[in-house]
């Protein structure tokens, strides 16, 4: 059994003549300590495909199951706290608050799980270490740079142990070389610490990094790629068959 | 720290300036009644403290209920009682003396004469004196004064010591000095009973009897004062005496007030922090949706949202509460003189605060604050996590809702028909429902109002197109531009309300002032309105002033206190009986009548039958009506008056009063004594010849003040603008919060506009232009706010006219006040111009490419 399963998930926004197909008929699978890039055009379904695999929203026709658990049968809390539990985000803008420093950003799943304050931070504080921010575990959003509080929001998304980690554009806000160094903290993630990552990206750059790319056009999936080795260099073929494909 | 209140604590600290001013809006509420209810308590418990003091060591001390004096054959009566050992007649009467009677180092506002029979008092209380001698049988103007007297006013045995009587000055030989009591009240000057009834014009009679019983078992005891209720009837009090409904009378009214006050801030306040909570909802959409994909619950939401306002409130609450108990001791500070001079009451007990006022006061601040945030809370809990991370504009603006509009304008409809029913709880419904209606028919108006100063804005800012982009951006979203112009209409609302409301009153009272006191000349008592304790003059006066050469009429007003009972209210209610020349009255005042022929009124009450006019308060509080019969009781028992006419003078429009002819007085209530003097300067008169005969008349009565008419007008004038000017710096208190509601609407539109403000700046809009645009849609918005405020606050403020009206307690006639709109208009401008700066400021300093991005 697959770690996420979806079944035929469609969705649609509207209805009538003014109804669009985001989501049609998708069955994707993902396996424990994959990592999975989801590429495609603007507007082919993308997000929306992140976003119900996350448990976010609800499709219009079909299913999602996370580890054997189908979603649409969990109510709003329960799907609230399979989030919490089962599942870590990772946001194109990050997505930290402002108020909190870096650690109390980080902490914030397990202390929204009821786990004290002390026991959230410590966990906060090796996680951060771990994606190389343990100097600046006590500073806010607006004294970290744009990658430094994608670390952040990656050291969140994983202190609660999650099985699959969610990142839509991680690097869309990001320059080169972060963007890299976040592409390879998701790669670790997967790889090292074990964890599946379904992540939405424009860049073929960073999809590279990926273990399979699957491509999605018009709300389908219309391609889908085993890369052997993930790395780099791999980018120039990937963009290739992004083209082939348009 | 719970996650909740962390976050809430931290997100109040990010925004220092809002959170203070929202919490501003909770601590000014919570300030004004923690204030207000603080001085009640204190005063009733200096006024209980003070009576308790006036009953004294005896086993029983008897009076009449009305506290009037009553005959001695009453005494001879209890005295024929078995179990009665000792009983003897007392008069106890307060003297409010003139500012620096005794000189300016001598503070000394007030005595108590009290006549005593030397030969049973000293039986019924301990008269151990410190030096000179006791009172005794046939002792002339001859006075044992206490320790304390002697030494403030510098007096020895044998020095005599002045005091006002109705027989003018009289000078008292000090034969005894007794040692200082910790009494609260009057300073005693003790003198024969029978020199106290010359002196005081009270032959034959006596204001308490005070008795000893033969017993002191407790059973038995209560056996004889059975017996003496049983002989005695209904209409004496045994204990303490019964008086101050005047004084009650005022401080409730003005209880009642700071209540309505505090009532409209802490709905401002809700009202303000219901508006933050919908702007923090909108900025942290973001937040909001992050913590709810990350997995919190709606209710972690909603907690969090109520977090915040708990803290608030609770903050906010805390500082009132302390601010409040200041202004309540400062409150109390300053009315210490005045009631020292009027009832010689002296806080000594300290400030009270009834753990009532507190809890009122916490539930208040705290629960007002919570209910305001838990509309936007609920609104928080519903953004889910997609669309609070999906770029959308306006989601937690509601569209124009075609119900609300007609649920509005049928409610002003409503409004408008309770208005015209003149019926009390209509007219006060219908203001409720006037100002809902109007918030639920802003978004319809929204279009074409914008658009008629549209054109207005356009043209102030010509050449630039901001002014039509700012319609543009309302037009295109009339509800949150309803939103933000009902914080303005709330605000401008409640402040052209209650200030139109003052104005109206003002006018009306200066209005009575003139009708009831526009005589030349008046001779004022010490206090104008607690008559109980003024000292007034025999009949000798009066006659000296008719006979000066000049002077055309002379009216007195004479006055003794009743109760009555009547079917509308339950127990007796206290009246202030005011004795009148019908005949002279009217040729120097007249009363305010709302009900019966002035006329025939007052032909009535010459003709010397039980007829009786009752002003408003007494009607509308017994519910009692032209014809109707009303017992008042008397030192005489009951008596039966009818009523001819309901209207009243300005002095007593706040306490039940009852005017009767002075020849009825003087049967029912034995009181001869004038207390208040109108006097009018006959056809061709020399004023300044007459002005100096009453001034030396009235040297010999220095209880009295001889002033010009017209100049107590103008002193009065001033008193009442005084107080006013108090209310109005209280009124731009409560206006200065819906700056923040404005200010936090404005930032909202900002901040749901952030993509299209980058867009304007992308497309080459200057810096200048997109703050030129924010403000321009201030000016609109608060135009139109200021507006529908002005139009609703006139409306409140005739509907609390006509709801006073309405309740019969006294007739207020309604003026516009034209200054108080332009002053409306101006500062309502001025409030949309000044909450438009931060969010202008902000909208223009955006960074072209990060505004783009934002969605």
């Amino acid at each position: 059994m697959s770690l996420v399963e979806t079944e035929n998930l469609t969705k649609i926004y509207g209805t009538g003549e003014t109804a669009i197909v985001a989501l049609d008929h998708v069955n994707l699978h993902i396996e424990p300590r994959e990592f999975v890039a989801v590429m495609g055009p603007s507007g082919c379904g993308k997000s929306t495909l992140l976003h119900l695999i996350g448990g976010l929203d609800r499709p219009t026709e079909g299913r999602v199951r996370l580890d054997g658990q189908a979603l649409d049968e969990l109510s709003d809390d329960a799907l609230a706290k399979l989030r919490r539990r089962r599942i870590g985000f990772v946001f194109q803008f990050f997505n930290l608050i402002p108020m909190l420093t870096a650690i109390e950003n980080a902490a914030l799943p397990l202390l929204l799980d009821g786990v004290n304050t002390a026991q959230a931070k410590q966990k906060a504080s090796e996680w951060l270490t771990q994606v190389g921010l343990g100097a600046r575990s006590h500073n806010r959003p607006d004294q970290l740079s744009a990658g430094q509080q994608q670390r952040v929001a990656i050291a969140r998304a994983l202190i609660t142990e999650p099985v699959l980690v969610l990142a839509d554009e991680p690097t869309g806000n990001l320059d080169t070389k972060s963007s890299d160094e976040i592409a390879a903290l998701l790669q670790q993630v997967a790889k090292t610490w074990g964890r599946a990552v379904l992540m939405v990206t424009h860049d073929p750059r960073i999809a590279a990094y990926a273990d399979r790319i699957v491509f999605l056009k018009d709300g389908t999936i219309v391609n889908e790629t085993q890369l052997e080795s993930a790395r780099t260099d791999n980018a120039e073929s990937v963009t290739r068959m992004i083209k082939a494909m348009a | 720290m719970n996650l909740q209140l962390t976050l809430a604590a931290r997100y109040l600290w990010g925004r220092k300036l809002r959170s203070f001013l929202t919490t501003l809006a909770i601590v000014i509420g919570v300030m004004v009644i923690m204030g207000t209810g603080i001085y009640m308590p204190t005063f009733m418990e200096a006024f209980q403290k003070s009576m308790l003091s006036a009953s004294g060591q005896t086993d029983v001390m008897i009076t009449h209920k009305t506290g009037e004096a009553f005959s001695v054959s009453v005494l001879n009566r209890v005295k024929n009682i078995n179990g009665i050992r000792v009983a003897a007649g007392v008069i106890d009467r307060a003297i409010n003396l003139p500012p620096n009677f005794y000189g300016r180092d001598a503070d000394v506002m007030g005595l108590g004469i009290i006549g005593i029979d030397p030969n049973l008092a000293p039986q019924l209380r301990d008269y151990t004196l410190a030096q000179g001698r006791f009172l005794r049988q046939g002792d002339g103007n001859a006075a044992v004064i206490s320790q304390r007297l002697a030494d403030t006013l510098k007096l020895k045995l044998g020095d005599a010591l002045k005091v006002p009587t109705t027989e003018g000055v009289v000078k008292l030989t000090i034969v005894g000095i007794l040692p200082s009591r910790a009494l609260i009240g009057n300073e005693q000057v003790l003198i024969t009973l029978s020199q106290a009834q010359k002196l005081l014009d009270m032959p034959n009679r006596i204001t308490t009897i005070e008795a000893n019983l033969t017993t002191t078992d407790k059973a038995q005891g209560e056996a004889i004062v059975n017996q003496i209720k049983t002989e005695l009837g209904a209409n004496y009090t045994l204990g303490g005496l019964v008086s101050g409904s005047e004084f009650m009378g005022a401080i409730q009214m003005a209880n009642v007030m700071f209540g309505m006050f505090g009532f409209f801030t802490l709905l401002m306040g809700g009202f303000i922090i219901f508006n933050t909570f919908r702007t923090i909802v909108a900025e942290r959409r973001h937040d909001i949706g992050m913590l709810r994909a990350i997995g919190a619950s709606r209710a972690t939401i909603i907690g969090l949202i109520l977090s915040e306002g708990l803290a608030q409130g609770v903050v906010g609450t805390a500082i009132g509460l302390g601010l409040g108990y200041l202004f309540g001791v400062g409150f109390v500070g300053l009315a210490e003189p005045m009631m020292k001079q009027f009832m010689n009451l002296t806080f000594s007990g300290g400030v009270i605060v009834e753990p009532a006022l507190l809890i009122i006061s916490i539930v208040l601040g705290v629960g007002v604050t919570l209910f305001a945030g838990l509309l936007p809370a609920f609104t928080a809990s519903r953004v889910t996590p997609i669309e609070a991370l999906r770029p959308s504009v306006g989601a937690t603006i509601t569209r124009i809702g075609r119900l609300s509009t007609l649920v509005g304008a049928g409610m002003i409809v409503i409004a408008i028909l309770g208005l015209l029913s003149r019926r009390f709880e209509l007219v006060a419904l219908g203001g409720l429902l006037f100002l809902v209606g109007l918030v639920l028919v802003a978004p319809a108006l929204v279009r074409p109002f914008a658009n008629m100063f549209g054109a207005l804005t356009a043209r102030i800012f010509a050449r630039e197109g901001t002014g039509e982009l700012a319609q543009g951006n309302l037009t295109r979203q009339p509800s949150r531009a309803a939103i933000t112009a009902s914080a303005t209409m709330i605000g401008i609302a409640i402040v052209v309300g209650v200030g139109g409301m003052m104005f109206s009153l003002t006018n009306t009272v200066v209005g009575l002032f003139e009708k009831s006191l526009g005589s030349d000349y008046l001779l004022l008592p010490p206090s104008v309105a607690i008559w109980k304790g003024d000292i007034g003059a025999g009949q000798g006066l009066a006659n000296k002033i008719r006979a000066i050469d000049g002077v055309g009429v002379v009216s007195t007003l004479r006055y003794a206190q009743s109760y009555a009972k009547s079917a509308a209210i339950e127990g007796e209610t206290m009246i202030s009986v005011l004795g009148i020349d019908p005949i002279e009255y009217p040729k120097v005042g007249s009363l305010e009548f709302q009900k019966g022929n002035p006329a025939d009124a007052f032909a009535a009450l010459a003709r010397e039958e039980r007829n009786v006019i009752v002003n408003g308060v007494l009607a509308a509080q017994a519910g009692l009506n032209v014809g109707d019969p009303l017992p008042l009781s008397t030192p005489e028992g009951i008596q039966e008056y009818r009523i001819v006419a309901i209207g009243g003078d300005v002095l007593s429009m706040k306490i039940n009063t009852a005017y009767i002819s002075q020849a009825v007085m003087k049967i029912d209530f034995h009181k001869s004594e004038d207390i208040f003097y109108q006097i009018n300067l006959a056809p061709n008169a020399n004023p300044a010849t007459v002005e100096q005969w009453l001034n030396a008349i009235v040297d010999d009565y220095p209880q009295f003040r001889l002033v010009v008419g017209r100049e107590y007008l103008a002193e009065f004038r001033q008193q009442y603008d005084a107080i006013f000017n108090g209310f109005y710096v209280l009124l731009a208190i409560l206006a200065f919060p819906s700056l923040i509601a404005i200010l936090n609407t404005l930032a909202i539109g900002v901040i749901e506009r952030t993509r299209e403000i980058g867009m304007l700046r992308a497309i080459g809009a200057t810096r200048r232009q997109v703050w030129r645009t924010i403000v321009a849609e201030a000016l609109l918005l608060s135009a139109l706010g200021t507006a529908f405020g002005i139009l609703a606050g006139l409306y409140l403020s005739y509907v609390i006219v006509e709801g006073v009206g309405a309740t019969g307690i006294f007739k207020m006639t309604y003026s516009l006040p034209f200054t108080g709109v332009l002053a409306a208009t101006a500062v309502g401008l001025l409030f949309g111009v000044l909450a438009a700066l931060v969010p202008a400021r902000q909208a223009s300093q955006m960074e072209i490419i990060k505004a783009l991005r934002y969605e």
